[in-house]
């Protein structure tokens, strides 16, 4: 079987006793065998080696194997007979089976889109129709005193009044307090800094703002700050920081929370009552102060650098006592008008017609924007190369040999498992 | 050779009469309905498949549960069949992708749990198998597997060459090379197969 030099190669041979020559080929190699010993003797070998190794035989397969392979398919034959039943509406047996799942999914994105259009709306509509209605005409923003004044008739809250009192105590003389307000400043109520922040997304913002304004004007509030931000191609923002007198806060807020859909709310209280106690022990310390040295100035006498040494801390003193006097009311209409920060974010539809920059502005614009983010990538890569080089290099070091033994190994594995 | 076979002679193309359904026709008659088809059919293979997997494992429960697998297989894609390939090479592939699988389940086992312990299964396992187990136990993997095909299995060179991806070519030649090593290793019996070899083996696959 090792002979090279013969005229048909023994691997001939064996094709031809497998059967995998051509009619042609076997024949010639049938033919050959016939004359020559040598290559019948290398088919005989051939033979036997098969004829040994058909030898090997295999226990029978257990009956076992019988029963279990039976279940499975009685199993299977009973399943395949309901879907049938099942599926009387497809054109092929087992049809339900292969497209039940896209069916459902189907189903699932009908059911998750009609929610999700549908569900907000449904919030959604019922504040703003009530929110029409009550809509009135504004004439302008009140001013904070006024409202501050009428607040102060018959929407006054316990805070508030506690607030004026302790005002009271720092504002008059300390002789001319009443007993009631004594006792309010020896017990002050607490003072509350009240403070929200609504995020709500609207359907159009215009709409929204004069809602929002006869809201404010409903409860004698202002704005503090105002911003319209309205892009050509995006959707238009508006953010605000109201002030809204403390009782009406709540009621004001509800209303706003009404202008469309709420995305984020937070509310926040800031107790300042023991600032404002200190700032009103501090000015009323100072006065006494102050009072002491007009004293010193009307009854003493002395030189002139004694005087103007006493002017000079007369006009320290009253600066204090005017810088805190400020920092009081501050606190005091902090704690009367509560802030609340409102941001308007417009639903976008994007409009057909608007009016857009001619083609070869927009192919230039392209392609300066093209080259710029280019060259910015490239940089970003540099940067970042430089800036995580180094330790990317040490990380790869340090994990590279467990990952070339993890992979020589599994490497190893799959060849050997693969045969 | 092809013709000496004896645990594949359940095929369809044995001396059965005419009248008798082929694998192919069986099989798509299974695919549509009929259970009895695949009573048939199983008759036919079990014990091919079974042999199939007995003479690449040690275990016998673990070539029944894959047999059983290998069924299981051919049951749940049924409705897929297409009468291209016979049914047997369909039947083989099956197989041989379930013992690939199998196998590389054990390797990764072995991998991180260490080598598996456990018993010889002298059972069943007579001298004879033993003997023959060592000496096709000393091919080449791929050889191995070749040999093994197209002796027991009784594809055809090109089923091979599809099942293996390897070139027709080399199917060829690599057969030849077994067939001459497993000759010249059968012929030398003064070397009996150690305890220690086969359990290599056995470990291997």
């Amino acid at each position: 079987m090792t002979s090279t030099t013969h005229c048909v190669a023994p691997e001939e041979i064996m094709a031809f006793l497998d059967g995998e020559l051509s009619a042609v080929a076997a024949q010639t190699v049938s033919a050959h065998l016939k004359d020559c010993a040598q290559c019948a003797m290398v088919a005989e070998q051939f033979r036997a080696t098969s004829q040994m190794l058909s030898g090997w035989d295999i226990e029978a397969a257990p009956a076992a194997l019988e029963d279990s392979v039976g279940r499975l398919a009685a199993k299977a034959a009973a399943r395949r007979a309901v879907v049938k039943s099942r599926s009387a509406g497809f054109s092929r047996s087992g049809g339900f089976r292969g497209r039940r799942l896209p069916v459902i999914g189907a189903v699932a994105v009908v059911a998750l889109l009609v929610v999700v259009v549908f569900f907000p709306f449904s919030r959604q509509s019922a504040p703003r129709r009530e929110l029409v209605l009550a809509d009135k005409p504004i004439a302008g923003y009140v001013q904070p005193q006024q409202s501050a004044e009428r607040m102060r008739g018959p929407a006054v809250t316990p805070y508030s009044r506690s607030s004026r009192a302790l005002a009271g105590v720092a504002n008059g003389s300390i002789g001319a307090l009443s007993e009631d307000q004594l006792e309010a400043s020896s017990m002050p109520a607490p003072m509350i800094a009240r403070a929200a922040s609504l995020t709500i997304r609207v359907k159009d913002v215009e709409a929204s703002r004069s809602s929002l304004d006869s809201i404010l004007a409903r409860h004698h509030g202002y704005p503090a700050q105002l911003n319209v931000n309205s892009p050509e191609n995006g959707p238009r923002g508006f953010q605000a920081s109201l002030r809204i007198p403390e009782a009406e806060m709540v009621s004001a807020v509800g209303e706003i929370k009404g202008l469309g859909r709420l995305e984020n709310e937070s509310q926040s209280g800031e107790d300042v009552t023991r600032q404002h106690a200190d700032l009103a022990a501090r000015l009323k310390t100072a006065r006494e102060t102050e009072e002491r040295f007009r004293a010193i100035l009307q009854q003493r006498t002395g030189k002139l650098s004694d005087v103007l040494e006493v002017e000079r801390s007369i006009a320290r003193v009253r600066g204090e006592i005017e810088g805190m006097e400020a920092e009081q009311k501050a606190l005091e209409h902090r704690v009367d008008f509560a802030s609340v920060e409102i941001q308007l974010n417009e639903e976008y539809k994007a409009q057909l017609g608007s009016p857009a920059d001619s083609v070869s502005t927009r192919i230039y614009n392209a392609f300066v924007a093209g080259y710029r983010n280019a060259t910015e990538t490239l940089l970003g890569f540099l940067l970042f190369f430089e800036e995580y080089g180094p330790s990317l290099v040490i990380w790869l070091v340090v994990l590279a040999l467990p990952i070339f033994l993890v992979w020589r190994q599994y490497r190893r594995v799959r060849s050997v498992a693969d045969f | 050779m092809p013709e000496t076979k004896s645990d594949a002679s359940g095929s369809a193309n044995s001396d059965e009469p005419q009248t008798v359904a082929s694998d192919e026709q069986l099989m798509v008659a299974f695919s549509r309905g009929s259970s009895d088809a695949f009573g048939e059919l199983f008759s036919r293979y079990k014990q091919p498949m079974f042999g199939f997997f007995r003479r690449r494992l040690r275990d016998p429960a673990q070539a029944e549960e894959l047999t059983q697998e290998t069924f299981l297989a051919v049951l749940r894609a049924s409705s897929h069949y297409e009468p291209s390939a016979t049914f047997r090479t369909y039947l083989y592939a099956i197989g041989f992708n379930i013992l690939r699988a199998h196998r590389r389940k054990a390797a990764f086992r072995a991998m991180f749990h260490g080598t598996e312990d456990r018993e010889p299964s002298a059972r069943n396992t007579m001298d004879s198998d033993v003997w023959l187990r060592e000496a096709v136990n000393r091919l080449e993997r791929i050889d191995r597997e070749i040999l093994l095909l197209r002796e027991f299995e009784q594809l055809s060179y090109a089923e091979i060459a599809e099942l293996l991806r390897l070139p027709l070519n080399t199917v060829r030649s690599r057969l030849f090379r077994a067939r001459t090593a497993l000759r010249d290793l059968l012929a030398a019996p003064a070397h009996k197969a150690s305890p220690k070899d086969f359990t290599e083996y056995e470990e291997r696959v």
